[in-house]
C-alpha cells in the first residue's frame, strides 16, 4: 500500500493581528501544518502500519516548509518532497503543481483533507480526482481496504455513507477521522536528520482576481457586558421584548 | 445573464436561486423539486455522485453556454465543483457568501479560518456558496421541471446510516439558545431548557458540544464547519467564542453572551453580556421571564 499524503502549510491564524482600519497583519506571522493535513498523516500512517507500505508526503509551499515536513516524519511519513514557489491560494495552480508531481510517484493511495484551514477551498480534491483521473472518496471518518478495494465511510450533511472504490483513489479525510499523534522526542530528533527533497516550479500565477479588502469582519456589537445583578434584569427586559 | 445552479440539498438550492433570482435568468440541477423561488428550469437528478452529476453539469453547460455555475459548498458541490473547474479549466471561487456584480464582479468570503473577510473582484465562473447564509423566498411563479437523466456512476454505496437530524433545522429559527464546552455534561442541558422554552426558541452548540461530546446531534452544530444561523436572538450560554464560531452567528440581530470568564472573547463579539455562572444567571432569567 503506498500511499502519497498531501501537507499544507498555513499561517498559524491564531497570531494575526490587525491593524489600525482592522486589516490582518500577515507578514512574519509563524508557520503551522494545516489542521487537516494532519488528519491525513495520521490516516495515512495508520494505514501504513496496517497494511505495509510507504508513505510520501508533498507539500507546494515556501522553503520555510521544511519545519511542517519534519513534523510530517516524526509522524511515520516515509520520503517527503517541498516544491517551491507557493504564493497564494489558488487552488487551480496548486492542483496542477501536486498533480504533476503525483504521476511521478508509484502509489495506490492520495490522502488529503477535506478543507484547509485558512482557504477551506475544499476544491483540490476533485481538482486531483479529475487531474489524475482516479475515483474520488471524501470527507471519511473511516478508511478501510478489502480485496484491493477501498471502503471508505464518508461523512455528509444527512447521512453516514460507505462507499466501495477500486484502488487507486483519492481520499479527504474530515478532521473526525482520527487524533494526530503527537510524536516523542526520539522522532522528532531523527525526523530532523532525514532528506527532504526541494524542487522548484516555475508555475506563474495569474491576475485574474484582485484583492480589494483583506479585514476582520466589521464588529457592530453593542457590548454592554454587565459583571453584576443588575446585568440579569436588564436582560430579562430585552428578552421579553424579542420573546 | 445565465447561471446554472447546483445543490444536493433543497433548502440550500432555495436559498441560492432566491439570492440570483431577478439578478440572472436561473437553471437548477437539484434532487429536489425546487419550483417555487423563481428558476426557469429544475432538472431533478435521482441516484447522483461526484463522477455522472459532474458530467451532467458539463453537458448542461456546453449545450447552454451558462455565464456563470454556482455550486452550494456542500460535500458533494465542493466535490463537483473541483471536477468541472478542472474539466473547463476555469477558476473556482470557494465558499461565498456575497456576490455582487456592477460592471465586474465583487464577492466576499471568510479567510484564515474566518478571522477575515477577503472582498475579491474576480473574472471567475464557477462559485460556490456556503449554505444557510442567504434567505429562501417562494415566489409565485413556478419553474419548468424536468427530469434529468443521469449516466450510471461508477461508485457503489455499500451501506447508508441516515443521521438522527433532529427536525427542526436551526438557520431557520428566530430565536437560539447555544450552549458550549461550559456547560460540563450532556445531563445539565435539563437546566437549559426550561430558558430554551421560555423563550419559545430552539437549542443549538458549539462544535465540542455537537462533534466531539455528541450532547446535541451533529445538525445543531453552529460555527464555521456547522451551521450558519440568522435569528433575531442569539445566547450563547457557556460558550468562548473562538473565531470559528463566531464565523457561524455574524448574521444573528442580537447576541447575547453568559460567561463566567470576563475575558472570554464573546464578549467582544456580542450585544449585552452578563459575566457570571450560567447554573445561577440561566435560573434567573427564567425566573424573571415568568413573571
Ligand atoms: C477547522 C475547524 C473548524 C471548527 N469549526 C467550528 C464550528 O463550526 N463551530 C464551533 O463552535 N467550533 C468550531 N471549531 C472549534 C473552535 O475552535 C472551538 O474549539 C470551539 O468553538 C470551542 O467551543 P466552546 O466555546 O463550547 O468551548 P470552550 O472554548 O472550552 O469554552 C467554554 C466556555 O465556557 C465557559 N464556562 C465554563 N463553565 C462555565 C459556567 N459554569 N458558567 C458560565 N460559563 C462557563 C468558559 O469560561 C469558556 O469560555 C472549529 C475548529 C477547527 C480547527
Ligand atoms: N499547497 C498545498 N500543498 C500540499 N497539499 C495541499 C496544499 N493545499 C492544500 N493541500 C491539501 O488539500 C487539502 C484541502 O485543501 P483545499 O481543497 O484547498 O481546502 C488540505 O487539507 C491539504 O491536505
Amino acid at each position: 500500500m503506498d500511499i502519497i499524503v498531501l501537507i499544507k502549510q498555513t499561517v498559524d491564524m491564531d497570531q494575526i493581528k490587525l491593524n489600525d482600519s482592522n486589516e490582518a497583519i500577515t507578514e512574519n506571522l509563524p508557520l503551522k501544518t494545516d489542521i487537516l493535513s494532519k488528519n491525513a498523516i495520521e490516516a495515512a500512517v495508520q494505514l501504513k502500519e496496517k497494511y505495509g507500505g510507504n508513505v510520501t508526503g508533498i507539500i507546494f509551499g515556501t522553503e520555510k516548509a521544511t519545519s511542517s515536513m519534519k513534523e510530517a516524519y516524526a509522524m511515520g511519513v516515509d520520503d517527503g518532497y517541498i516544491i517551491k514557489g507557493y504564493e497564494k491560494s489558488d487552488p487551480l495552480i496548486t492542483s496542477k503543481v501536486l498533480s504533476d508531481k503525483i504521476k511521478t510517484i508509484k502509489n495506490d493511495l492520495i490522502i488529503l483533507g477535506n478543507q484547509s484551514s485558512d482557504s477551506y477551498s475544499g476544491l483540490l480534491q476533485g481538482l486531483l480526482a479529475s487531474k489524475l483521473n482516479v475515483s474520488l472518496l471524501s470527507n471519511a471518518i473511516k478508511i478501510e481496504i478489502n480485496n484491493g478495494n477501498v471502503d471508505v465511510t464518508t461523512e455528509s450533511e444527512n447521512e453516514d455513507i460507505i462507499m466501495e472504490s477500486p484502488l487507486p483513489a483519492i481520499i479527504s479525510v474530515a478532521q473526525e477521522i482520527n487524533e494526530p499523534r503527537l510524536p516523542n522526542v526520539m522522532k522528532i530528533m531523527a525526523a530532523g536528520r532525514k532528506n527532504i527533497n526541494i524542487e522548484d516550479t516555475d508555475i506563474k500565477y495569474g491576475d485574474d482576481d484582485k484583492i480589494l479588502s483583506n479585514k476582520a469582519p466589521e464588529n457592530k456589537r453593542k457590548k454592554i457586558v454587565y459583571e453584576d445583578s443588575k446585568g440579569i434584569d436588564e436582560i430579562a427586559k430585552i428578552l421579553r421584548v424579542v420573546k | 445573464m445565465r447561471c446554472l445552479v447546483f445543490s444536493d440539498n433543497g433548502d440550500n438550492a432555495g436559498e441560492i436561486i432566491s439570492y440570483f433570482y431577478k439578478k440572472m435568468d436561473i437553471d437548477v440541477i437539484c434532487n429536489d423539486s425546487v419550483i417555487d423561488y423563481g428558476a426557469d428550469n429544475v432538472y431533478k437528478y435521482s441516484n447522483g455522485f461526484s463522477d455522472n452529476l459532474s458530467e451532467y453539469l458539463l453537458e448542461m453547460h456546453n449545450k447552454n453556454k451558462y455565464d456563470y455555475i454556482i455550486l452550494s459548498s456542500t460535500n458533494l458541490g465542493r466535490q463537483i465543483a473541483g471536477i468541472i473547474s478542472d474539466k473547463l479549466n476555469e477558476k473556482c471561487m470557494p465558499e461565498i457568501f456575497s456576490f455582487e456584480k456592477n460592471g465586474k464582479i465583487v464577492t466576499k468570503r471568510f479567510f484564515y479560518g474566518g478571522k477575515t473577510v477577503l472582498e475579491e473582484e474576480t473574472g471567475f465562473k464557477i462559485f460556490t456558496i456556503s449554505p444557510g447564509i442567504f434567505e429562501a423566498k417562494k415566489i409565485d411563479k413556478k419553474s419548468n421541471l424536468t427530469e434529468a437523466k443521469l449516466n450510471s456512476s461508477k461508485y457503489k454505496i455499500l451501506n447508508e446510516k441516515q443521521k438522527n437530524a433532529s427536525g427542526n433545522d436551526i438557520t431557520r429559527a428566530k430565536i437560539i439558545v447555544s450552549i458550549g464546552r461550559g456547560l460540563g455534561s450532556k445531563e445539565n442541558i435539563e437546566k437549559i431548557m426550561p430558558l430554551v422554552d421560555a423563550l419559545h426558541g430552539e437549542i443549538a452548540g458549539s462544535r465540542p458540544v455537537c462533534l466531539d461530546y455528541k450532547w446535541l446531534p451533529e445538525d445543531k452544530q453552529v460555527g464555521l464547519s456547522g451551521k450558519k444561523v440568522k435569528p433575531d436572538l442569539y445566547i450563547a450560554v457557556g460558550i468562548s467564542g473562538q473565531i470559528q464560531h463566531l464565523a457561524g452567528i455574524r448574521n444573528a440581530k442580537t447576541i447575547i453572551a453568559i460567561n463566567k470568564d470576563k475575558n472570554a472573547p464573546i464578549f467582544e463579539e456580542c450585544d449585552y453580556g452578563i459575566v457570571g455562572d450560567l447554573f445561577s444567571v440561566v435560573p434567573e432569567l427564567v425566573e424573571k421571564l415568568k413573571k
